[in-house]
Order: C-alpha cells, then sequence, then structure tokens
C-alpha cells in the first residue's frame, strides 16, 4: 500500500474529479463524451509514456512537442501521396524514431545535458518545420486517412485498442523483460549498473529512440482524428507530457515509477478541460490549473522524502 | 615513459597569451566577428552607428534575463519559468496601472515585489523542499503563463501607457542612447561585481560544483540559492517593464520563448549547465553572439525561422565542440601521465 501510495493518490484524485462531475455534471459521462476525452487522450498517453521512460532513465525529453508535428506532417504528406495506411504508419514511427536517434546520440554518445540538447532541439524542429511549411496544413487527404477510413465510432474504438495494445505491451516490458528493468537500473544509479554488466549509453540511447518511435505513433494516432493535419500541432505537448509523468509518480530524481500512474496522471490532466467547461468554468484557467498540479504534485513528492529522511 | 615532473612544469608555463588565445572566449570573439564580417556583406546599413543601438536596444530585455540566469546555472540550477513570469509581470503591471488606477512608476515597484515574490515561490519549493529546480521551475513556467492567460482571458491587451513611461523603451538619451540601456549596463556592472568580485557571489560556485561540499565550508547553501532565484524573478520583473515600455502593450503571450534564449546565451557564453564554471562577461559574449545574429539575418531578408535553427545549431555544436575538445585533450594528458588528469580540471 504504501509502496504505491503516489499511484493511489492520483487515482483517488481523478475519483474525486469524476464524482464532482458525476453530480454536478451527468452530461459528462455520455459515451460519445467519453469517446471523445479518450481519444483526445491516447496520443498523450503514448507520449507520456516515451516521457516516462526517459524520465525513469534520469533524462529529460522537451523536444517531443516539435517531434510530433513533424511526425504529423510527414504522415499526412506520405498519406497523401497515396502511401497504404500501414507503411504511413511504419513511416510515422521511423521518423520518430529517427528523432529520437538524433537526441539519442548527443546525450548518451557525447554525454551532453539532455535538457539543453532537446531544448536545442525542440527549437530547432519547430522553426523548420515553420520555415518549412510557413504554417500550411496538409489538405486533400485520402479518405483512408481519418479514422484509417473507417466510421467515426469504429475509428475511435481502433484508436483505442492500438494504444492500448501498445500501452500494456510497454507496461510488460518495463516488468518482466531485463530491458526494462534496465532502465530502472541505469536511472537508478548508472555507475552501479555499469558495474553490474549493464552498458548506461546504450540503454539511454535505447530509451530516446523508444520515445521518438512513440511519440511518432502518437503523433499518426492524433493525426487521424482530423480531416487535415495542423503544423501548429503537439505544441506544449511536452509539458502535458511531463507533467503527466511527474503527477502520476514518476520520481524527476530517475529510476521510480509506474506507467499505471503515468496513465491515471494522463486522464487527470485530460479531464480538467472539459470539466472546465462541463463546471461553466472560464477555459482560459486550464494551463494555470496544470502548472498548479505539476507543482503541488511535486511538492506532495518533497514533502513525504523530506519527512521520511527525519 | 616521460619524467611527470617535468611535465607538469610545462603544464603549469603555458604562456598567459596561448591560454587566452586558446580559450571558449576567444573563440566567441571569432564567431562574433565572422558574424560582423557576412552580415556587413550581405545586410543593408549593418555597421552604422543606429544599427548597433538598435541591437542594444533589442538585447536589454533578454540580456536582463540572462545575466541573472548565470547565477542561477552557476549554482547548479536552472529557471525555466522567467519568459512566463515577464508575461504575467507585464499583465499584473498594465492591470495595476489600468484598473487599480495607479500611478505608472508606484505600479512598477508594485510589479517589481511581485517578480521577487513570484521567484520566492520558485525558491521557497526548491530550497525548503528540496525540490530539483528544473521540475519546479518547467511547473511554474506552466503556471505563470496559465495565470497570465486566465487575468486577461486570452485576448485582453493593456495599451496606452503614458509617454513619461514609455520613455523607458522607446526614447533616446541625448538624442542616440536608448533609453534603456543604462538599465541594462548598470545591470550588468552590479551582476557581474556580485559573482566575480565578492565572496558572496564566489558561493555560487563552490555550490554548483559541490553543494555539499560548500555546506561544510560554511556557506548558507539553501540562502544563497534562494536569493538567486528570487533575483531571478525580480529580474524578469524588471525585463517585463522595459518589454511593456518598449512595445506598448502588456499582453499575455509576452516573453514566450524568452528562456530558451536566455539560457542559450548563457551557455554559449562558457557557463557549464552542471553549474560551477562560467562568467558574467562570457554571457554578455554569447549575448552579443545571438543579438548579432538575429538582427543580421533580418537585415539581410532572411526568415527569422533561420535565425532560431541557426540558434538551436549554434548551442548543440557549442556544447559538443566542447565535450569532443575535452575528450580529445584529456587523452592526450591521460598518455602523458595518468597523475596528471585531475589538475586539468577547470579552474575558472
Amino acid at each position: 500500500m504504501k509502496k504505491y501510495f503516489r499511484e493511489i493518490s492520483v487515482a483517488v484524485a481523478l475519483g474525486l474529479l469524476l464524482l464532482v462531475l458525476a453530480i454536478f455534471a451527468p452530461d459528462f459521462f455520455k459515451p460519445t463524451q467519453l469517446l471523445t476525452i479518450l481519444t483526445a487522450a491516447a496520443p498523450v498517453l503514448l507520449a507520456a509514456c516515451g516521457v516516462a521512460l526517459v524520465i525513469m532513465c534520469r533524462q529529460i525529453d522537451i523536444s517531443i512537442g516539435s517531434q510530433f508535428a513533424l511526425c504529423s506532417i510527414f504522415a499526412g504528406m506520405a498519406a497523401g501521396h497515396g502511401l497504404p495506411m500501414p507503411l504511413v504508419m511504419l513511416l510515422a514511427i521511423f521518423s520518430g524514431a529517427l528523432f529520437g536517434a538524433i537526441n539519442g546520440a548527443f546525450v548518451a554518445g557525447l554525454g551532453l545535458p539532455s535538457i539543453v540538447v532537446t531544448l536545442a532541439t525542440m527549437v530547432t524542429w519547430r522553426e523548420a518545420l515553420r520555415w518549412w511549411r510557413e504554417g500550411e496544413f496538409v489538405r486533400d487527404l485520402p479518405g483512408s486517412f481519418q479514422w484509417f477510413g473507417f466510421s467515426q465510432s469504429t475509428g475511435q474504438i481502433v484508436l483505442l485498442a492500438v494504444a492500448g495494445v501498445v500501452f500494456l505491451i510497454l507496461v510488460f516490458a518495463l516488468k518482466h523483460v531485463s530491458g526494462g528493468r534496465f532502465v530502472y537500473a541505469v536511472g537508478s544509479d548508472a555507475e552501479a549498473a555499469r558495474l553490474a554488466g549493464i552498458n548506461p549509453r546504450l540503454v539511454t540511447f535505447c530509451v530516446f529512440v523508444l520515445m521518438g518511435a512513440l511519440t511518432g505513433l502518437a503523433a499518426l494516432l492524433n493525426a487521424i482524428r482530423f480531416p487535415d493535419v495542423d503544423p501548429k500541432t503537439g505544441t506544449g505537448l511536452e509539458l502535458q507530457a511531463i507533467a503527466a509523468a511527474v503527477v502520476g509518480g514518476v520520481a524527476i530524481s530517475g529510476g521510480r515509477g509506474k506507467l499505471w500512474g503515468v496513465l491515471a496522471g494522463v486522464l487527470l490532466l485530460a479531464c480538467i478541460a472539459p470539466a472546465l467547461v462541463f463546471l461553466r468554468a472560464e477555459p482560459q484557467w486550464e494551463r494555470a490549473i496544470q502548472g498548479s498540479i505539476i507543482l503541488l504534485a511535486v511538492a506532495a513528492d518533497g514533502w513525504r522524502s523530506r519527512k521520511g529522511k527525519i | 615513459m616521460t619524467n611527470p615532473i617535468a611535465n607538469s612544469a610545462t603544464f603549469k608555463t603555458t604562456p598567459k597569451w596561448k591560454k587566452a588565445f586558446f580559450s571558449f572566449e576567444a573563440l566567441l570573439v571569432v564567431v562574433l566577428v565572422v558574424e560582423i564580417i557576412i552580415f556587413n556583406s550581405t545586410g543593408t546599413n549593418f555597421t552604422t552607428r543606429d544599427n548597433l543601438f538598435e541591437i542594444l536596444r533589442f538585447s536589454v530585455v533578454l540580456g536582463l534575463l540572462a545575466l541573472v540566469m548565470t547565477p542561477v546555472i552557476l549554482t547548479g540550477g536552472i529557471d525555466l519559468s522567467v519568459g512566463s513570469l515577464l508575461g504575467l509581470s507585464a499583465i499584473v503591471f498594465g492591470k495595476l496601472w489600468r484598473d487599480a488606477g495607479m500611478d505608472p512608476w508606484l505600479a512598477a515597484i508594485c510589479t517589481l515585489v511581485f517578480g521577487a515574490v513570484a521567484g520566492g515561490l520558485n525558491a521557497v519549493l526548491i530550497t525548503r523542499l528540496r525540490l530539483p529546480p528544473l521540475i519546479v521551475t518547467l511547473g511554474s513556467f506552466s503556471l505563470f503563463r496559465g495565470l497570465a492567460e486566465a487575468l486577461t482571458r486570452g485576448v485582453d491587451n493593456v495599451t496606452g501607457f503614458p509617454e513619461s513611461f514609455l520613455f523607458l523603451g522607446q526614447g533616446y538619451l541625448f538624442g542616440v542612447i536608448p533609453a534603456q540601456l543604462p538599465i541594462f549596463i548598470l545591470v550588468a556592472v552590479g551582476v557581474w561585481l556580485l559573482v566575480h568580485q565578492t565572496t558572496f557571489g564566489r558561493s555560487f560556485r563552490a555550490i554548483g560544483f559541490s553543494p555539499e561540499g560548500a555546506r561544510y565550508a560554511g556557506i548558507p547553501v539553501e540562502r544563497r540559492v534562494a536569493f538567486v532565484y528570487i533575483l531571478s524573478g525580480f529580474m524578469a520583473a524588471l525585463a517585463a517593464l522595459v518589454y511593456v515600455a518598449h512595445y506598448g502593450q502588456a499582453k499575455a503571450d509576452a516573453g514566450s520563448g524568452y528562456e530558451l534564449l536566455a539560457i542559450t546565451a548563457v551557455v554559449l557564453g562558457g557557463t557549464s549547465i552542471f553549474g560551477g564554471i562560467g562568467s558574467v562577461h562570457g554571457t554578455l559574449l554569447g549575448l552579443a553572439v545571438l543579438a548579432v545574429l538575429r538582427r543580421g539575418l533580418t537585415l539581410s531578408d532572411q526568415p527569422a525561422e533561420l535565425g532560431s535553427i541557426l540558434t538551436g545549431g549554434l548551442l548543440l555544436a557549442v556544447l559538443a565542440g566542447e565535450v569532443l575538445l575535452k575528450k580529445f585533450s584529456s587523452r592526450r594528458a591521460r598518455v602523458k601521465t595518468n597523475a596528471q588528469v585531475s589538475q586539468i580540471t577547470p579552474t575558472t
């Protein structure tokens, strides 16, 4: 019980929010409404899982929003050129992995601090995209792009299924595959992990690549929700993803965290904006509330570890 | 192989000019000169007095943030919230002046106090709860910008400030010198003296090298760290005032992305992101490289995006170059004698 305190407290907070909504705004629980919120949250979940892995490895990646935008545009253009959807998906994942590899090469290969490297790549990718596309949407996509060519309700379920399967694979791998355990080992103590025969640099590099691939997949799942691709998509996603991971109990000092907690964190943050609308508050408060939730979550962590020390 | 004592002697007697020549600052000066040569041929009216002052005017807001970001990074921390706090302070100032009916100068003083208090929020979370600065300021980055948006409902825009206040950002002293320049010079000299000439400021580097070691040396680590974050908040508010006076309007998105530029200027200037190593004059050089690059591209009719791309690329290239250079030189040193490697750690 104590071991999972953080995960449980997020789940309780989510439960409370849903309870308040159930009393004051029962309309929130209409199936179509819930499906819309969940399909919007699914791409964020994948991105947040990637970021959670990176944070567990005691690194950080804030270029994820820019990677997301570039992958969306790549996917949209590939689909526009008539590539079949499975290939489009592979392309999105591959290009994401490539961006991840670039970050990984700087961080793991050269030992540069990840915050500075990803700060630089964040700006570089975003601005390169703006220069290249000049804010232009990718339009006239084939019918097979939106919702994979299914009807909206089927498409939503397919999207959730894809995200769910990937999420479950990640949960399993992190717990039962040696590679997953390596992430915790390197995040807890890279030197000890090295002495235990793990290559910390390789693990870090792989985590960045995996995060890029997850971002690519997330970008595709997000893009198919709309009839055309917005080049500004994914702005601020890095904050959303990091917030979800931190709120969900992933320790920023590395080595600790559960993907179930990340799921709870994503759902909690995803419910705030619609909850504000349903409770008739002003939606402009969303960002301030997100920021306070991050600060509260880390402050709670700090408070607990401090009490534990004394 | 060779006599280690003889080697250590040659290591110590490297002539000063040679050290200065191969130093990081020298590299920045070269970059700066190359920039000026290129933009002089591609840009219109690049090397004129008016343009010089224009570059300075544009770098004041960013420069104030970068100057105090230097001590923050020297202590091994980071402050991602400065850009957001600039936006929030601008809104607070606009609201105090327009909606609360305050005299602009009284409102300005209140804004400065507000900035220090907001920086104090970061400071309390970082020092009292021992939280990593990165995540604390990421949270307040979101919180401050969110509050600015919420207070203005995302659309409100305060304009119509009195002439006497706008002079601070738009006026010229003696007809040529931008009015905000003296503020910048004052702050630059102040921060330089603080960091390089006082024991108080020297402790920032001690903390950056080893907080535990600094504590054992009798430095009140928490109070010093709290000080730099409060100073950072205060300076963000001051930068907000200059920003508002320059553009004549207070908007919620003021200063977005400035935290990145400020960090870039500091890191370009040779300050180690891990803390402990760095200098204020290095930051000023980094700032000059950035400002000249942006202004030069504008005058050469290049898109603004190219400036950002080059900034990001420059940051990565400089950092990678530094690491590779260090690897290369330490490998050479290891061949000579292993014992000397510890001496080669920079002692700035």
